[in-house]
């Protein structure tokens, strides 16, 4: 653990995950510098390091399908653009509905992809087992594709954003801790830290999980509340499935990656909040064998390899929280993404780095900011679709 | 067994004869089948390595059921066993192309993202190169078996020397008490419950507020699980004999001692007839007296202690001290090694058919780490080891370690567990005074031959640090030059440790190199969070658990 070199930046970003890297990147590239990014972990310890790496476009909100759709054109281009190979895989999403209900959900979903010019497609119960060999229909009566969705390894996506980022004169501090946010007539004026306080005239909280923590230390209440999701790997087989697999009835997502894993994870109550760590709990790899085993019996002898955990970071609409905070000027948030930051970050940290220019974005304020949760009414839209 | 034809199962279509008692690799060694498979990404051929259950070098598919152990698989009759990973044979396999046409290696990391058309076809083939078995045959599936749940004071993990010792010495004022042994256990104990053929793959953190705070969960080989509550747990799940990096570490005929041995040493003959024996110490002498006719040399990293040199020498086995591994030649199966005089750097080549590697015993430290234990990194051995109070507690209140696992060798390995419990049998008075831990004998020079041997190793070969992932020792040296540091950021940019064998074979290794690289001691340079299981463990055993007894508050 070093220090930072200066006392004084431009901005500093509080978190050095996907969204805080993939911030500072876009901020270096407009000249934004010299950028200071924290963390209190080690590269990749948090979500970014913990996700199951799928990237979907089927949402319920017309703008979050937008902005996923672009995060996949660029997750198209990561390689050759980042110098590492992120492996992403579009073999598609695949939302399987048990009942009448669900399924009118996902023909919902559908017709606001489809509207959206993507190839989302309505599947009997017959048609999706095709696509998932060795998959139990037997309460199936619908589904809904995109075959255009995939998976991605997040691991050298985070390594190439965090070299590119440092190439252009990023600095990234691991094992500092952002504690609070220092004021000067009335705007941020910098952060304080476990190595003192810096000064700078912009913080961004990309905290993630613990974005709630960062912004009540800041004296900024948040509605934002962590909940940990378990996530486990079995042993790998050849290649047999080619989309991500959800359930709507219970939550469970599996996917099988680029070597050969089985990677799921399905939703159990935890208690809110960072303060249960990101540990297993006895409760979760019976419940996941169990829904595993249901969703695609022809795995019930496979070994599971791992489990580990770790946070979304939910907001009350299930919608990102993106933009200034007008409560203090010069603090902008990157957070809220309730599990699905990695998806959609090439696209959405382009509207945090717009934010902190002061320029505008094509982001709905109402729909996106932070000031959606301070006034009275409740947020203009909400997007409910979260497994996976 | 005694009368009428003996059993037989079949292999690839053609029948292998099975004796009784045989591991399924017993019985294949003995028709001669060497190469049961084929590693992940270079499709490198592979025989039986650990011998113990933990690698991935013997996975076969047996009746339709993918991954299956062959080292631990006992053959039922008529059993159909087909190889993994494979085409058309492990023998010839045409993928293996790939490990010959890349000498050192393909960069998945950074390659394969031009041009934009072949994308898709590059990743068509980088997926087939991984995995092991196909998906499971229709009829094979089991349904969750009904798992069971036990409440004791006591649950013992492991019933060999230490383990079984410790259950043998308790008094009755150790209330209900467990033993947990992974093998098949022989004998009764008093007083004891023995559960075997059974392996403890959780010891989540105990619950503070709950006496009865401990939740281990266990998987039986026949598929149930079991979930355990328990007032205390004592850990003595033993040691295991640890590999070495060296080019061709991975070739078929290079195994540990356990590997030579078996899970259970039996008085069949061994796999090899000219076999170099790397180490120095009890192991070898073990080994010298049960196969000496077949040993061809033995290499030491050190010197070479006074009870080896005289039975090897009336066994007239040349004996190579202070010396360096540096490559196993050879490709369906090791024909030589090459060695290297430290210091003098004098060359010698020497024909064998097998390396045995018994230069040091690890602990297995998986569920001290998964119980939030504090950990010390010993230098004699290389590895983590619980830290202990005067009485064998770890830093967990209620999780005690004894035996190899804890540290213990020789007779101090049965007084630990004899003097534990005599504590935990009663009334008695807390001992005082530790019990001594002594140093496990062998290379506790790691660190300085590993220093003399990295820049010395051939550069035309794989030098294999995950043998499960097929990682390249080079691609550790990539991560650190860019500045990665730590086992934990090392693990996530190279894949080490994230296989079938949860780290065993590669972590020891890696954080001792990392430690040198990074210039600071190992226990900086730490340890993967150690994630449940500790072994691959079936979707059927935990999905028969039943629900829990008490769950955390919503």
């Amino acid at each position: 653990m070093t220090g930072p070199s200066r006392a004084h930046y431009r901005g500093v970003i509080v978190g050095a995950g996907i969204v805080g890297l993939f911030t500072s990147y876009h901020l270096a590239r407009a000249g934004a510098g010299p950028i200071l990014v924290l963390d209190r972990g080690f590269l990749s310890s948090g979500a970014s390091g913990r996700n199951g790496g799928g990237v979907r476009q089927q949402w319920e909100t017309r703008a979050t399908v937008r902005l996923a759709r672009e995060a996949i054109a660029e997750y198209r281009r990561f390689g050759r653009e980042f110098d590492y190979n992120i492996w992403f895989r579009q073999g598609g999403y695949l939302f399987l509905a048990e009942s009448p209900a669900e399924l009118e959900r996902l023909r919902r979903v559908h017709s606001v992809v489809a509207s959206e010019g993507l190839a989302s497609r309505l599947l009997a119960p017959e048609e999706a087992a095709r696509l998932a060999p060795g998959l139990s229909t037997s309460r199936l009566v619908g589904a809904s594709f995109l075959d255009s969705d995939g998976t991605l390894y997040p691991f050298p996506a985070v390594w190439g954003v965090y070299e590119r980022a440092r190439a252009l004169g990023v600095e990234v501090c691991f094992g500092v801790e952002a504690t609070g946010v220092r004021r000067d007539s009335g705007r941020v004026s910098g952060v304080s830290t476990s190595v003192g306080p810096i000064g700078a005239e912009w913080v961004v909280n990309a905290a993630g999980g613990w974005s709630a923590e960062f912004s009540e230390r800041c004296g900024l209440p948040s509605p934002n509340v962590a909940t940990r999701h378990e996530i486990l790997a079995t042993e790998p087989l050849k290649p047999f499935l080619d989309p991500m697999i959800i359930r709507l009835a219970d939550g469970l997502y599996v996917s099988q990656t680029m070597r050969g894993e089985l990677v799921g994870g399905l939703t159990i109550p935890h208690r809110p909040g960072t303060s249960g760590g990101m540990a297993s709990s006895v409760e979760f790899l019976p419940a996941m064998a169990r829904a595993l085993i249901d969703l695609l019996p022809r795995t019930s002898t496979l070994g599971v390899l791992r489990a580990w955990s770790g946070f979304y970071d939910d907001t009350p609409d299930g919608l990102p929280v993106i933009g200034p905070d007008p409560r203090l000027p010069g603090f902008v948030h990157a957070n809220g993404f309730g599990g699905h930051g990695f998806m959609l970050a090439p696209a959405s940290t382009r509207r945090v780095a717009q934010s902190v220019l002061g320029e505008r974005s094509d982001l709905d304020p109402a729909m996106f900011g932070p000031q959606r949760f301070l006034g009275p009414g409740s947020p203009r839209a909400s997007e409910r679709l979260q497994p996976g | 067994m005694s009368e009428g034809p003996s059993p037989w199962v079949r292999y690839r279509g053609r029948p292998v004869p099975v004796r009784p008692g045989d591991t399924l690799a017993r019985a294949l060694a003995r028709r001669g089948v060497g190469i049961l498979g084929r590693s992940v990404r270079y499709h490198r051929p592979r025989s039986p390595f650990c011998g113990i259950g933990f690698c991935t070098n013997c996975l076969v598919r047996v009746n339709g059921r993918p991954n299956v152990r062959a080292c631990r698989y006992r053959p039922t009759a008529q059993d159909a066993v087909e190889s993994e990973n494979a085409w058309p044979s492990p023998r010839f396999d045409l993928l293996g192309l790939i490990d010959r046409v890349f000498p050192s290696g393909i960069d998945t990391l950074h390659g394969f993202n031009r041009p934009r058309w072949a994308v898709p076809a590059y990743q068509w083939v980088v997926r087939r190169l991984a995995g092991y078995g196909t998906l499971a045959d229709e009829a094979s599936g089991r349904s969750a078996m009904p798992g069971e749940e036990r409440t004791m004071d006591l649950v013992v993990v492991g019933g060999g020397t230490a383990g079984g010792g410790f259950a043998r010495s308790l008094g009755p004022g150790a209330g209900r008490t467990l033993l947990v042994e992974r093998e098949r256990s022989l004998e009764a104990i008093p007083r004891v419950e023995v559960l075997d053929q059974t392996t403890v793959v959780f010891l989540p953190p105990p619950d503070p507020t709950d006496p009865l705070g401990f939740r281990l969960l266990a998987a039986r080989d026949d598929g149930r699980g079991v979930r355990i509550r328990a007032r205390q747990v004592v850990v003595a799940v033993g040691g295991y004999d640890a590999g070495l990096l060296f080019s061709g570490n991975d070739r078929p005929g290079v195994m540990t001692a356990d590997g030579a041995e078996g899970p259970t040493p039996e008085t069949d003959r061994p796999s090899f007839h000219h076999a170099v024996l790397f180490g120095d110490g009890a192991r070898i002498a073990g080994l010298l007296e049960r196969w000496g006719d077949r040993v061809e040399a033995i290499v030491a990293p050190g010197s070479i202690g006074p009870e080896v040199a005289r039975r090897s020498s009336e066994l007239g086995i040349p004996l190579y001290p202070r010396t360096l591994l540096l490559e196993a030649i050879g490709t369906r199966r090791v024909r030589a090694v090459r060695l290297a005089r430290r210091g003098t750097g004098e060359s010698v080549r020497l024909p064998c058919d097998a390396v045995v590697i018994a230069h040091r015993r690890l602990p297995h430290p998986q569920l001290f780490f998964q119980a939030g234990a504090r950990m010390e990194w010993r230098s004699e051995t290389g590895s983590y080891y619980p830290t202990l109070s005067d009485r064998s507690e770890t830093t967990v209140p209620g999780l005690f370690a004894i035996g190899e696992s804890a540290g213990f060798v020789g007779s101090a390995a049965s007084s630990s567990a004899e003097g534990l419990a005599a504590v935990l049998s009663g009334p008695a008075p807390a001992r005082t005074g530790s019990i001594p831990r002594v140093r496990s004998e062998g290379s506790n020079e790691l660190e300085g031959y590993y220093r003399e041997l990295l820049p010395k190793l051939p550069k035309h070969a794989k030098t294999i640090a995950c043998a499960c992932e097929d990682v390249l020792l080079s691609e550790l040296v990539e991560a650190s030059e860019r500045g990665y540091r730590g086992i934990e950021v090392t693990k996530r940019y190279t894949g080490i440790g994230t296989g079938l064998c949860q780290g065993r074979y590669c972590l020891p290794d890696a954080i001792l190199l990392l430690s040198l690289w990074e210039g600071r001691p190992p226990n900086e340079v730490g340890y993967i969070t150690q994630r449940p299981p500790v072994v691959p463990t079936p979707l059927t055993a935990l999905a028969g658990l039943p629900p829990p007894t008490r769950t955390e508050p919503a």
